[in-house]
């Protein structure tokens, strides 16, 4: 027997599961690997307390209207974050990998379902984030560069990391 | 009952999950089918906080994000309404402007020039529609120049690996701010004369179109639309001089002939502080209308675009070509009728502009950008081989100097003086007056 085919029967699998979530660039699985792989990664989300929420929002400037975040600590001892916020009209879903030392490893775009601006997806734009900490600016037009036609989702994502590093620094190291 | 489906799901899920597990089973140590299972765990872990969260606040966010295990998302300007699967989004935007003509002040005038209302709705993960409605100058009726018109009506279906595909009126991709038309999306009260007489903004035409970004920043949009219609040509009125060929002849949606078809291609290329674009619209614009001396005649439009951000610059600039062939029969036509001096169909009508803006100040909240620009255009530059044809405009030079007062996200105050070349003083300056030499003040905002 060929092989190969022992694979066919995934094809109508495939078909009948694809189309769920089209606009599922990577999920958080694939997230994870691609930020920390091979390590293990236990989840350990964070519920903020009022103190805390406050501290967020003076470091980052931004307001922080849910106490409970999506986070993951790597064996190595950095954190992976999932997040949303919404571009222009839709949600963005984005991850944030911090390194040990508090630097950021990277950040993922999951999904993107605006009609426009998908192109901060570009590794280009998102690799501005890397090696940056809480004690830069993260912001647009300061830091991190817009693209032409995502200005709201270039800002938005900005925001979401600066405020997600904000809760970074609360959290053990 | 969303508790219910959720938990449904997840154990449909889990199910599938072991049905499948033999089979995947041999290709993963156990090592790593434990550190799947911790990952499933977290996530879980997040779901049932999610469940919780929204069962206390029934409408805080679409599932969407409930399905990723999200917290509520944080929402700088949209509203989210209905619970379930679906969601709907408002949207809007407008702008006012005040224009004093410089050489005939009681002409000053204000103006609401534009109010849009539009609203997206989410069916699912994969498809949704968007509507945008628009009013121009206040009031439509009988007796008023206002328009009221769909600006945008379209489905839109992404499928696997990042094809996007439209059906409906939907924007053209021609052009720096065809796409962006927003108050806060460009420089100056008035949006540049090459976008609205040259490339007809807000242009849109009725087709099927594909599109796709891909990683590295390319943007590929494409599709099959309807075409304009030359036989709506008035060689009585100056509309095709003055407002530019195109919005002359474009359907709009508005029983749009459609026996001849048009293709648009563009591509786009957005890196961080940069974008490199181009695209063509081509079509037969006669649309087989008995007798039309027109029939023949071939629209091909195409355009150069580009935007660069070092530091606090913002330099723009953009090139614009359009020729219609065919054309000698139905202006000879025209020339020799009852018209006096009608206005002819352009073979060739062209506009470029470049823009550089400065960001004079800025803190987290305001921002104010001084920008100048400089454009050339020509609405009717040649009759192509018509024997007896009138002389051609020279071509429309434009300075516009302003600065723009950006106010958080989506509102922003501008004020610029514009100086024409050609069109310095018109006589008489009518009620409602635009263009020529102006001082012009305007609100916008976006969201």
């Amino acid at each position: 027997m060929n092989t190969h085919n022992g694979w066919l029967w995934l094809l109508p699998v495939a078909a009948l599961t694809t189309p769920a979530y089209a606009t599922t660039y990577l999920t958080v699985e694939q997230a994870q690997q691609l930020m920390f792989p091979g390590q293990t990664l236990t989840s350990a989300p964070i519920k903020l307390d009022e103190a805390q929420r406050l501290t967020v929002e003076r470091a980052s400037g931004l307001a922080v209207p849910h106490t409970d975040f999506a986070v993951w600590r790597a064996s190595s001892g950095g954190y992976f974050f999932l997040d949303a916020v919404i571009g222009k009209h839709e949600l963005i879903t984005y991850a944030l990998g911090v390194n040990p030392d508090g630097t950021i490893k990277d950040v993922e775009i999951l999904d993107y379902r605006e009609s426009y601006g998908g192109e901060i997806r570009n590794a280009g734009w998102r690799t501005q984030f890397v090696q940056k900490s809480a004690a830069d600016p993260l912001k647009l037009d300061q830091d991190i560069r817009n693209i032409s036609g995502a200005t709201l989702s270039s800002r938005h994502v900005t925001d979401g990391v600066r405020r997600l590093m904000a809760i970074h620094a609360l959290l053990p190291r | 009952m969303l508790r219910t489906r959720l938990l449904f799901s997840r154990s449909l899920l889990i199910g599938i999950s072991l049905l499948f597990l033999p089979f995947v089973a041999e290709a993963l140590t156990l090592e790593e089918l434990a550190q799947r299972l911790d990952v499933l765990e977290a996530e879980n872990a997040v779901l049932r906080q999610k469940v919780a969260r929204l069962e206390s606040q029934p409408n805080a966010a679409p599932t969407a994000a409930a399905n990723a295990g999200l917290p509520v998302p944080t929402s700088p300007a949209a509203t989210v309404a209905g619970g379930g699967e679906s969601s709907t989004y408002l949207s809007s935007y407008g702008e006012i402007g005040y224009t004093r003509p410089s050489k005939q002040p009681s002409s000053s005038n204000v103006d609401v020039q534009r109010a849009v209302v539009g609203v997206t709705h989410r069916f699912d993960e994969s498809t949704k529609m968007v509507g945008e409605w628009e009013w121009e100058h206040a009031v439509t009726s009988s007796t008023d120049t206002g328009e009221s018109e769909v600006e945008q009506l379209y489905v839109e279906h992404t499928f696997p690996g990042g094809w996007t595909a439209d059906a409906g009126l939907y924007l053209m991709p021609a052009g720096l701010l065809n796409q962006h038309h927003e108050p806060t999306a460009y420089y100056g009260v008035y949006r540049p004369d090459v976008d609205t007489k040259i490339i007809p903004s807000t242009w849109r035409e009725v087709g099927l179109g594909v599109s796709r970004t891909t990683a590295s920043g390319l943007t590929f949009e494409g599709g099959v639309t309807t075409a304009p219609n030359l036989s709506k040509w008035d060689p009585t009125s100056d509309e095709g001089r003055v407002r530019g060929p195109l919005a002359a002849i474009h359907g709009e949606g508005q029983f749009a002939a459609s026996h001849d078809l048009a293709g648009h291609l563009s591509v786009n290329w957005r890196v961080p502080g940069a974008l490199v674009g181009a695209s063509v619209f081509a079509s037969k614009v006669g649309q087989d209308q008995a007798g039309f001396l027109g029939n023949d005649s071939r629209l091909l439009l195409w355009e150069l675009h580009g935007r660069y951000q070092p530091g606090r610059w913002d330099l723009a600039g953009e090139y614009v070509r359009g020729t219609l062939s065919h054309t000698e029969a139905l202006n000879e036509f025209y020339l020799h009728g009852t018209t006096p001096n009608p206005t002819l169909v352009p073979a060739l009508f062209y506009g470029g502009y470049g823009q550089a803006a400065y960001r004079a100040w800025s803190n987290d909240y305001f921002k104010i950008m001084a920008f100048a620009r400089y454009e050339i255009l020509n609405t009717a530059a040649d009759y192509g081989s018509l024997v007896g044809a009138p002389a051609t405009p020279r071509d429309e030079r434009i300075w516009t100097l302003g600065t723009s007062l950006y106010v958080g996200d989506g509102v922003v105050l501008k004020a610029d003086y514009r100086r024409y070349r050609n069109d310095r003083y018109p006589s008489p300056v009518p009620p409602g007056y635009t263009k020529g030499d102006s001082l012009n003040f305007g609100v916008g905002y976006s969201f």
